[in-house]
């Protein structure tokens, strides 16, 4: 198996445990994202890859080798670091060369590099300026520049995108992800922000309290989610608690069908996503009376903020919301497809997640 | 004409001059104190330098070179020459040179490990280092005078483990004799150049530890890593992020603590032979010791003066040609 591997891996700081046993595969050439909130282990997990921090258990492989031992100047995975971490007192240029400087390569090899990657990321007017006159955007490129320069086996983003504006946030994520799927690297992006994961990577690793949640494409995360933890942080859902009942889920007063694969009794959580609800007039299961309380028009898309039997609900890009144009206040009938319910069993983790 | 001066253009009217109010006065007034009090005994420096020494012990006002040329080239010249005090400002130079360069360099790794400690222990250092500054420097001589001195210091307890003889066996004891830290018998720290320097760098090892401390705490701890990543061990890695990130300050710490130690008197009085002491010794021996030529004193202390200040400026001369480039 190729690639690079994760093994048990697990890091304490004193008391806090910041990353669990985590088993990892990240194929070769593909671009993974490690998405999860704020202090969940996701830049410890990368530092531990880079060889800037050593697991406290568990081991890493690439390709076959294992490298937990090697330290971060031999591992040479390329890193983009949060704050960029460029050096001042050099250039533009001689940032993007600095790898191939220390390695004892010639002057012109050096040269060569540096300006066909200058090339690559765009900045080829640039390579005479110092990094504090450069804009966030600029030095980014040059941080991505750089790290690529020792053509590394594994690239390292840690939050790439922090330091930039919406617009060249997401600009950038585009660029990002062709570069790499033209390089070819196995890439791995840490990141807080799911659009961003969904646009870059093949595949998505969602973690919460050092632990992994889920791995699996964007796709199947976000329309198949293993637990409420996942749900609700990939996009966004609608959540009600419950209890399984013979061909459906008993949500306080309501009976809801679905289809639960769970001992008669068990506590559930129930989530469903704002653009399933639907607003149609079909016949069908699950029809639920609401009662608009705030309508949010962003232009593209129109969110319903409903009040319903089960409680409050989101119903956003729903089928049949364009041939109603509701206001607050009036009353319509909301749907609920029992294939478009996730049941989730374990309501412990459900509040965790929250 | 700039915004500033057509403003000031367009304002015809400007209220006349306030009249002198107390609150106006006051920083004259304080100015005036410091200004006397740093000024004067500094031009009165200056102007007894051009003094003239009569003998039985007195000076009297003057003005004559003869002084400064008795530094350059000796009271007999053009008869005799004698470059004695030239020397003497020399040996001012080597040992503030060597001293300050060793209490930087060595007191930078430590400095750079003392960053990394928990903030408690940063802290508990901190002070630790900012207490011995209250140590005089002349009981940290005494201290070291007991250390080095040939009876009872380290040299009676290199000899009392044997290692006296191990040193003569592999023959390293001879290159001590050469280098003057040997008699026939045992090794021997004093008088020597050696000890001078070590107790000089030791007197302001911890300034060196205070000034640095500021640059290296706010080091960028990512941009170390950033290189460990694209290959850099930890020399490398020291070389090519840490020392120039911190230049500047290594730099000024390093002229800095010169400048101080070009006035040391008591170690060079107590370390260094005779035939080696400083212009700072000089200038004491002609003002309050033996010689007492307070005109002479007065021209060796402008001189050495002057040497400082034309150090300072090459030295940020020699920063700002460094940045442009
Ligand atoms: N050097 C350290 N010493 C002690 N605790 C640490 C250290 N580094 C990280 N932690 C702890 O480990 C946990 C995970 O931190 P980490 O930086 O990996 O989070 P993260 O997922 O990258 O968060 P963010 O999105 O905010 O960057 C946090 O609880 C943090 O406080
Ligand atoms: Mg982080």
């Amino acid at each position: 198996m190729s690639g690079l591997v994760l093994k048990g891996i697990s890091k304490s700081f004193g008391g806090t445990r910041a990353v669990d046993r985590v088993n990892l595969t990240f194929a070769e050439g593909q671009l993974t994202a490690l998405l999860g909130p704020s202090g969940c282990g996701k830049t410890t997990l990368l530092r531990m890859i880079a060889g800037l921090e050593a697991p406290s258990s568990g081991s890493l492989l690439l390709g076959g080798r294992d490298i937990t031992g090697l330290p971060a100047h031999k591992r040479k995975f390329g890193m983009v670091f949060q704050s960029f971490a460029l050096f001042p007192h050099l250039t533009v240029r001689d940032n993007v060369a600095y790898s191939l400087h220390i390695s004892g390569a010639s002057r012109t090899e050096a040269a060569e590099t540096a300006k066909r990657l200058l090339d690559l990321v765009q900045l080829s007017a640039f390579g005479d300026r110092r990094i504090g006159a450069l804009s966030g955007g600029q030095r980014q490129r040059v941080a991505i520049a750089r790290a690529l320069a020792q053509e590394p086996e594994v690239f390292l983003l840690d939050e790439p995108m922090s330091a930039l504006d919406a617009k060249l946030r997401e600009e950038m994520q585009v660029e990002l992800r062709l570069l790499q799927q033209r390089l070819g690297i196995t890439t791995v992006v840490v990141t807080h922000d799911q659009r961003e994961a969904m646009t870059m990577a093949d595949s998505i690793v969602v973690m919460s309290n050092g632990r992994v949640e889920q791995v699996g494409s964007p796709q199947d995360i976000y329309h198949h989610p293993d637990n409420a933890f996942v749900a609700d942080f990939i996009g966004k859902a609608n959540f009600f608690d419950g209890v399984t009942e013979p061909g459906g889920i008993r949500v306080g007063p309501m009976h809801l069908s679905a289809k639960p694969n769970f001992v008669r009794g068990s506590p559930v959580r129930v989530a469903i996503r704002p653009e399933r609800a639907c607003l149609d007039d079909e016949p069908g299961e699950n029809r639920l009376s609401a009662k608009v309380t705030f309508v949010r028009d962003l232009g593209p898309v129109r969110e319903y903020h409903l009040d319903t039997p089960l409680g409050a609900m989101v119903v956003e890009n729903a089928p049949g919301e364009v041939r109603k144009s509701l206001v607050i206040g009036d009353r319509t009938e909301v749907r609920l497809p029992p294939e478009a319910l996730h049941l989730f069993p374990d309501p412990q983790a459900a509040v965790a997640a929250e | 004409m700039t915004a500033v001066e057509r403003i000031e253009a367009e304002m015809p009217d400007r209220p006349a001059r306030a009249r002198p109010t107390p609150r106006r006065i006051l920083p004259w007034l304080l100015s005036v104190v410091i200004g006397v009090l740093c000024v004067v005994p500094f031009l009165l420096v200056i102007a007894i330098s051009f003094g003239r020494k009569i003998e039985g012990a007195a000076w009297q006002w003057d003005f004559t070179l003869a002084n400064y040329q008795r530094f350059f080239v000796g009271a007999l010249w053009p008869d005799e020459v004698t470059f004695l005090y030239l020397q003497q400002l020399g040996f001012s130079f080597w040992y503030a040179v060597i001293a300050s360069l060793l209490a930087v360099l060595t007191a930078l790794p430590f400095t750079l490990l003392l960053t990394r400690l928990s903030r408690r222990a940063q802290a508990a250092w901190l002070v630790f280092i900012l207490s011995s500054l209250s140590l005089s420097e002349v009981f940290i001589v005494m201290g070291w005078d007991i250390l080095l001195s040939n009876n009872s210091g380290l040299p009676a307890l290199i000899k009392s483990t044997g290692l006296t003889q191990w040193l003569k066996d592999v023959g390293w004891f001879q290159t001590l004799r050469d280098w003057g830290l040997a008699s026939p018998r045992n090794v021997k720290f004093k008088t020597s150049q050696f000890a001078t320097i070590l107790t000089m760098s030791y007197l302001v090892w911890p300034y060196a530890v205070i000034l640095l401390y500021p640059a290296l705490s706010r080091l960028d701890r990512s941009q170390s890593e950033a290189a460990r990543t694209m290959g850099a061990g930890g020399w490398t890695v020291a070389r090519t992020v840490i020392l120039p990130a911190i230049r500047l300050p290594l730099f000024g710490s390093t002229l800095l603590l010169f400048v101080f130690l070009l006035g040391t008197y008591v170690a060079v009085t107590v370390f260094a032979a005779p035939a080696q002491h400083t212009t700072a010794v000089a200038i004491y021996s002609n003002i309050r010791g033996a010689n007492l030529n307070a005109p002479f004193g007065a021209t060796q202390a402008v001189i050495l003066l002057l040497a400082a200040g034309l150090c300072l400026t090459l030295g940020h001369r020699l920063n700002r040609w460094a940045e442009a480039r």
